[in-house]
């Protein structure tokens, strides 16, 4: 039996260490308690609030009894990418971030309710639902409108969507995804925007280098097209023009892979940005040794780049505001004067004008109704590499009365200016005609 | 406003209560002293040797129970066995010099020894010397009884003022449609406990720290049901009455070694019977074919499997010597584990694993043994993991489910942050917001009472069985039987092996993997094996008048005086080839 017994204290080993993992545990949630317990705050359900539009419509509102989401069908639906749902089935809804935040945290007592009362959002729901019924006819794709002064988004949608009042039980493929915060896309022909950043900063006797289009340019045996020839064009032609050649050319013959390197990580094409602390997520651009064909491939947004719509919406907002970007928020009011400089002014303010001649020159020419508003823009037509292209549109209006930058985006919309630059400019038609009515 | 102040007080008050309960009990298992029982005496020159159990070692070794040092004495000689019957025996083991009695060599199957008999051990001679039922009741009054230092009654004052408190939070956030029954169900609990109590007080039994531990979490038990599926709770007050009346039977069952150790066998086959069954008849749930439908109740095999095993797996002292034994529980052991690795219950196959490393260690004390398991349970286990791609995904998930909040860690993660949540005092019982989750009352029962009741009640949970285990282990120095010391330490390293796995897997320190926690987890089958498995510690208790599954001194007889044969005191003994008696 004394045998038995000493054997027994094979048992203290295991509630020794049963005990010292319960000791770790202990530490770990000291420690980490209030990250863990603030992760899900939002199921606290004491919480109690509400999220309003920035006209007062009620996008969602929760206390201890009941948790609702707006009232009819369109405005959940359209809305719910930038709300969320209360059972946290996207992780970049408002919803998560402010519903969390009604609660606080500490060690004693938990998690417990701290403030109550409504926040209100600078999204426009009307709106919203107005961009949700264009877009989910084109099919799937993202459209973000910001106020590139205040740094309030007043637009942000995302096809497909789903109900969160009675989400579907199979749900369409991605229908969770925030196409403007969390997807990439290749960038197409809009990434000239930043080639051409570089380019007037480091290309000496740009506005007087002429650039002669055959339709192809042939590098080391691999040739760029375009969908006819250019001819002997400038600078502000070529982008106007969109030139593939022109721009492949720039790229590999005169600003070279590390400039454009570093043109696309000061710009922020590649780190995740957080907007109220959802983090959306970073492009890609070929950093690594690429050869001259790949190198021109990547000017001209093909090759391996990849960009999120809200980088592009940073960058395009920051040239609008003569290159400082108000930090975009969805409380609205804006982002108090919080504003970093991205873009040199000078370069910001001819980027302006490279971009009103786009649209004076091109888009008013193809779709008169372009003329009606102050439009500067660069469209983008991504070759997916499935036959398929992405229809991208993104800019901004010349109006300090509307200053609103935007992007969007159709999945394999076709071309840039009929599909996107289409729906933008009825969107905003739309916007100013009821300002206008009011 | 006033129930505001109440609910607040309510708060203060269960993790207030939790830990003095806690610390009560272990008052009471500490300064209780280790005095053991004596049975009889050897005559060793001038001077009686205590034999203290009922199975004794005798040798030279620094191990035996009974240290002889006499010429020719092997480091394990002889083995000294009483049955309840109260007849002695003796047997040989691996004795270089031979064992006789009264001249007569002792055969492998041992001789019966009788007051007064001379054992010469290798040419050592001893003299047993029994004791009478008077003598021995004589030895008994002068230990401690068990609930004199600490008592019982009070302590169980104050779970029921846990209960009631808990019933109250409960009134505060339960719908008014289920209040009712969730009030029954405490107030039946709360009659339960003091029912038992009263009978076992009537019977002079006061070691009533096993059941309080044991009603302690049940009462937890209790309140996550009522918080989680309230319209079921009469289901699960239902169990517990039916798990406490087993609890009783099994102790009295077990008080009884001749009866305990010649059903072994029949254990054993029962626990292979339902787990073949199980593979048999159940259907796939949640990748784990381990659930029987049965009128309403969803009945889990492998949990009653459990006792089965500690019951088969333990053995008494002379037995252990014989290694035939040894390999028919190891075979015993694989096809358990083979059984349950079909089944697809990979948690409760490490379950049974680690309590088959505790129960071999236990009978062959051999470091080699456990390593060379442990070494083929790593293969097997990668077996599974390759050939069981959900287990693999688990293993993946791992230390990194915060990467995948809506996939693989997806309950992990919200166990933890609920968990959080909770604080040290909790959000009050019903008021959690992880009974949303499926099998948050179950396999993320931590989670789910260190939200609503706080991380002082949960880690009060922990150390009730902790607190069960070092008892446990104190009950295996003084036990009459190495059948009660094995089975009450394998029931405490299976407790805590599960809830190890249960605690941990929830908040992401181990892998995943489904398991009940003791006592809490609602679940019929679980908590059944739980209050018989207690059973086990109780048999192991024989503090003086402490539990109802030991025979108390004054009721067990020797040999002799059943067989009406007068025991002479000492001082008569008749001595053989002497020069007459002593005067």
């Amino acid at each position: 039996m004394k045998k038995i017994s000493t054997r027994a204290l094979s048992v203290f080993l295991i509630a020794a260490l049963v005990f010292t993992g319960m000791c770790v545990f202990i530490r770990e949630e000291y420690l980490h308690g209030r990250k863990w317990a603030m992760y899900f705050s939002m199921f606290n359900p004491e919480a109690d609030g509400q999220l309003l539009d920035r006209n007062g419509i009620m996008l969602a509102a929760f206390n201890k009894d009941a948790r609702v989401y707006a009232k009819d069908w369109p405005t959940r639906v359209s809305n719910y990418h930038v709300t969320g749902d209360y059972a946290g089935m996207t992780g970049t809804g408002v919803l998560n971030r402010f519903w969390g935040s009604a609660s606080d945290y500490d060690f004693i007592y938990g998690i417990h309710n701290e403030r109550s009362g409504s926040l209100s959002l600078g999204i426009d729901a009307e709106l919203n639902n107005y961009a949700y019924s264009l877009l989910s006819q084109y099919g799937k794709g993202t459209v973000m409108i910001m106020n590139y002064k205040t740094g309030e988004v007043i637009c942000l949608v995302s096809s497909p969507s789903v109900d969160p009042a009675y989400p579907d039980e199979e749900p369409e493929d991605g229908a969770y995804v925030n196409r403007a915060l969390t997807a990439t896309y290749t960038p197409g022909s809009t990434f000239k925007l930043i080639t051409s950043a570089a380019a007037i900063e480091n290309v000496p006797d740009l506005e007087n280098m002429t650039f002669r289009c055959t339709g192809e340019l042939d590098i080391a045996g691999i040739s760029i097209t375009c969908m006819e020839a250019h001819g002997t064009q400038t600078f502000e032609q070529a982008l106007a023009n969109s030139c593939n050649c022109a721009f492949a050319y720039l790229t590999y013959m005169e600003v070279g892979q590390r400039l454009m390197v570093k043109y696309v990580t000061d710009y922020g094409f590649l780190s995740p940005h957080s907007i109220d602390g959802i983090f959306t997520s970073a492009g890609n651009y070929p950093t690594e040794f690429v050869g001259d064909p790949e190198l021109a491939w990547s000017g001209i947004g093909q090759s391996t780049d990849q960009v999120c719509p809200f980088s592009m919406l940073r960058y395009v907002a920051a040239i609008a505001n003569g290159g400082t970007l108000a930090e975009p928020t969805f409380v609205k009011g804006g982002s108090n004067g919080k504003s970093t400089l991205l873009v040199n002014p000078a370069t910001a303010s001819r980027l302006q004008e490279l971009m009103r001649n786009n649209v004076v020159s091109h888009y008013a020419q193809e779709i008169p109704s372009f003329q009606d508003l102050p439009f500067c823009a660069k469209t983008g037509t991504a070759e997916t590499g499935a036959g398929t292209s992405h229809s991208w549109f993104t800019g901004f209006l010349q109006d300090d009365a509307h200053p609103y930058a935007f992007v969007a985006v159709i999945e394999e919309g076709g071309f840039g200016l009929w599909a996107a630059g289409i729906m933008v400019n009825d969107i905003f038609q739309h916007m100013l005609q009821k300002a206008g009515t009011t | 406003m006033f129930t505001d102040y109440i609910f607040s007080i309510s708060r203060y008050a269960i993790p207030f209560l939790s830990v003095v309960i806690l610390l009560r009990n272990l008052r009471s298992l500490l300064r209780g002293r280790t005095e053991p029982e004596i049975w009889a005496y050897l005559r060793v020159g001038q001077e009686n040797v205590p034999v203290y159990h009922w199975e004794s070692l005798i040798g030279r070794a620094r191990s035996a129970d009974i240290r002889l040092f006499g010429e020719g004495i092997s480091p394990i000689h002889a083995v000294l066995k009483r049955t309840d019957k109260g007849r002695w025996s003796i047997y040989d083991v691996f004795s270089r010099s031979g064992v006789w009695v009264n001249s007569v060599p002792v055969p492998e199957a041992g001789i019966p020894l009788r007051h007064g008999d001379l054992i010469n051990l290798g040419g050592s001679c001893v003299r047993f010397l029994n004791l009478s039922t008077q003598q021995r009741q004589r030895n008994e009054n002068k230990r401690t009884g068990a609930g004199k230092l600490v008592n019982p009654a009070f302590t169980l004052g104050e779970l029921t003022l846990l209960q009631l408190f808990l019933l109250l939070q409960h009134a505060y956030s339960a719908r008014q449609a289920d209040f009712g029954t969730i009030a029954l169900s405490f107030a039946t609990l709360i009659v339960l406990e003091w029912c038992v109590y009263e009978a076992m007080r009537l019977m002079n039994r006061m070691g009533f720290e096993m059941e309080i531990f044991a009603f302690y979490l049940t009462t937890i038990g209790l309140t996550v049901a009522a918080s989680s599926v309230p319209e079921d709770i009469y289901k699960q007050i239902l169990l517990i009455v039916a798990a406490v009346v087993l609890f009783l039977f099994s102790g009295w069952w077990m008080s009884n070694l001749q009866r305990t150790v010649s059903t072994r066998i029949a254990a054993g086959v029962l626990a292979l019977g339902l787990l073949a069954l199980n593979i048999l008849t159940s259907d796939s749930v949640n990748g784990a074919k381990s659930w029987l439908e049965f009128g309403g109740y969803s009945f889990q095999p492998s949990e009653l499997v459990k006792a089965f095993y500690i019951y088969a797996g333990a053995s008494t002292l002379d037995a252990l010597y014989m290694r035939r034994n040894l390999y028919s529980f190891i075979i015993f052991s694989a096809a358990c584990v083979i059984a349950l690795a079909l089944i697809g219950d990979f948690g409760t196959a490490l379950i049974f694993f680690v309590t088959f490393l505790v129960i071999s260690f236990m009978r062959s004390g051999s470091i080699a043994t456990v390593l060379l398991a442990v070494t083929g349970a790593f293969l097997a286990g990668f077996l599974a993991v390759t050939i069981k791609p959900y287990i693999a995904r688990r293993f993946a998930a791992w230390g990194h489910v915060w990467d995948d909040v809506y996939g693989a860690g997806y309950q992990q993660t919200r166990s933890i942050s609920a968990a959080a949540s909770g604080g040290l005092l909790g959000k009050g019982a019903g008021a959690g917001w992880l009974k949303g989750i499926t099998a948050s009352d179950t396999d993320m029962v931590f989670a789910y009472v260190c939200e609503e009741l706080g991380l002082v009640v949960a880690v009060c949970m922990i150390a009730a069985v902790i607190l069960m285990a070092l008892f446990a282990i104190r009950c295996a120095r003084n036990g009459r039987s190495a059948f009660y010391a094995i089975a009450a330490c394998s029931t405490s390293a299976l407790m805590l092996v599960q809830l190890a796995l249960n605690v941990f897997g929830t908040l992401d320190m181990l892998p995943f993997t489904g398991v009940t926690f003791p006592f809490v987890s609602r679940g019929g089958s679980s908590l059944l094996a739980c209050w018989m498995l207690i059973a086990f510690l109780k048999a192991a208790d024989n503090r003086r008048g402490a539990s109802f599954a030991v025979n108390p001194v004054n009721r067990i007889m020797t040999w002799e005086e059943e067989q009406g044969i007068e025991v002479v005191s000492w001082g008569k003994l008749p001595r053989r080839g002497g020069k007459g008696g002593r005067k």
